[in-house]
């Protein structure tokens, strides 16, 4: 066992502290801490971008990264892409109308990467660009078909 | 998998860093973590210290010198590469090669001096800095040496990197004038690990005649693999005659095969990925002049 550090961050706009052994990573402490159970695990190495999450606005793997690694820093998790009253905001609730979904394991990171990509890119862009910053998020039930017409949707909505 | 327990130190200045890694005992470097973290968790390598040297500064700016060399910190993210026009127009193989490495969420954390320290056996950093002739600057308590990215890598995984030692800084040359570049491979997806490689850089003199051309191939030998390519020079480039002198080229190769692809296929498309990379570079050489 070694010794654990006292860290904080900032999770969707409140400041959180935890006390982290250092080998635990950024999911887990998300998960198993801070009680943020949006962030998925699935491969846990990287592969499948599943727990992607925004670190100062850039998006990581948060299975690749320890929880140690973001004191002070800037969170934003599928948790905050929520209303403040809870119900769903304006890209969730676009991934609901086009069936964005099926199993919705791999929903929180496409969301939380799609997010970043429409921050970037508030026009949407091609269905390509769109694709490309989503290939790195592994879906299994859709076909990313219904995924990329939801984004598009949600950057159609904001225009 | 979990990473089993190490003790954790995150040092502000290079000194404490250099002086943390020669305290010896089993010591690895964090930077991005995108190599690191797996093999932790898989607990390939169970250090007792974990050196986090993303406090460091100084390591992370990509600077050009008055010739158009490049000065790249090791420290420096991968994205931050690919998004430099600045190392693009120095040094244009860099973006062909970095477009292909990994994710934005990888890239966001993967540094260039990680992807060259960890030497995975796919990684297209490698086969840029090999075809590149670039030169790593690397520290240690004791003292500096400057190490050819060809005489770098020693097999998957394995550089000349002693444990108290850290990649500082990655020099690589200014491109020379009417020089293009290409870059391919076939991979699971676009951006995922190459599966096989081929890094290519070739410049023309104003008549078109090549004088100089560097292939470099990932995964058909144990490190990114620097082909012969020197009798492009002196005429301009020949497809076919260049497809028959790789293909005999890449016969005597033995390359390991595993659940992504066999030895066979790894040594016969990267005759063609090898070629589709050459004939890049001598177009963008010739769109030059």
């Amino acid at each position: 066992m070694t010794d654990r550090l006292e860290i904080r961050v900032e999770v969707n706009g409140t400041w959180r502290e935890g006390r982290v052994e250092p080998r635990l990573t950024l999911a887990d402490f998300l998960r198993e801490d801070l009680d943020l159970t949006g962030t998925h695990v699935a491969c846990e190495n990287g592969f499948c971008g599943n727990c992607n999450v925004l670190v100062d606005g850039e998006s990581v793997r948060a299975c690749l990264m320890f929880a140690v690694q973001a004191d002070g820093r800037l969170l934003l998790t599928v948790e905050g892409l929520a209303e403040p009253d809870g119900t769903l905001g304006r890209l969730q609730q676009a991934f609901h109308d086009n069936h964005g979904l099926q199993c919705g394991f791999c929903t929180p990171a496409m969301l939380v990467t799609a997010h970043e990509y429409l921050e970037a890119n508030p026009g949407g862009g091609s269905d390509e660009e769109i694709r490309d910053a989503i290939s790195g998020v592994l879906c299994r039930c859709t076909g990313y078909q219904h995924i990329v017409d939801s984004i598009r949707a949600a950057a159609e909505e904001a225009a | 998998m979990k990473a089993a327990p190490f003790a954790y130190r995150a040092p502000e200045t290079l000194d404490e860093a250099l002086s943390l890694l020669a305290a010896g005992d089993g010591a690895r470097v964090l930077a991005g973590g995108q190599s690191l973290v797996p093999l932790l968790k898989a607990r390939v390598v169970k250090p007792t210290l974990v050196v986090d040297v993303n406090r460091v500064p100084g390591l992370a700016a990509i600077e050009v010198d008055g010739d158009g060399a490049l000065r790249i910190g090791a420290l420096t993210r991968q994205q931050k590469l690919l998004d430099s026009d600045a190392a693009a127009a120095a040094q244009p193989l860099l973006r062909e090669a970095g477009r292909y490495a990994g994710f934005l969420a990888t890239r966001h954390r993967g540094t260039v001096g990680g992807s060259l320290a960890y030497a995975a056996p796919w990684a297209e950093l490698t086969a840029a800095a090999v075809a590149l002739d670039a030169r790593l600057e690397i520290r240690s308590a004791g003292g500096e040496r400057t190490v050819p990215a060809r005489s770098f890598f020693q097999g998957p995984h394995e550089t000349v990197l002693e444990p108290d030692e850290l990649l500082t800084v990655v020099h690589v040359p200014a491109a020379a004038p009417r020089t293009g570049v290409g870059f391919h491979e076939v991979s699971a997806r676009y951006r995922d690990f190459a599966n096989v490689a081929a890094a290519a850089t070739i410049t023309l003199d104003e008549a078109g005649a090549c004088t100089a051309a560097e292939l470099v191939l990932l995964r058909v030998a144990a490190t990114p693999h620097r082909v012969d390519v020197s009798h492009l020079v002196g005429a301009p480039f020949d497809g076919a005659a260049a497809r028959a002198a790789l293909v005999d080229a890449l016969a005597g190769l033995d390359p390991a095969g595993d659940i992504e692809a066999s030895g066979t296929y790894r040594r016969r498309v990267a005759v063609t990925l090898a070629l589709r990379a050459l004939q890049d570079a001598n177009a963008k050489a010739g769109a030059t002049r």
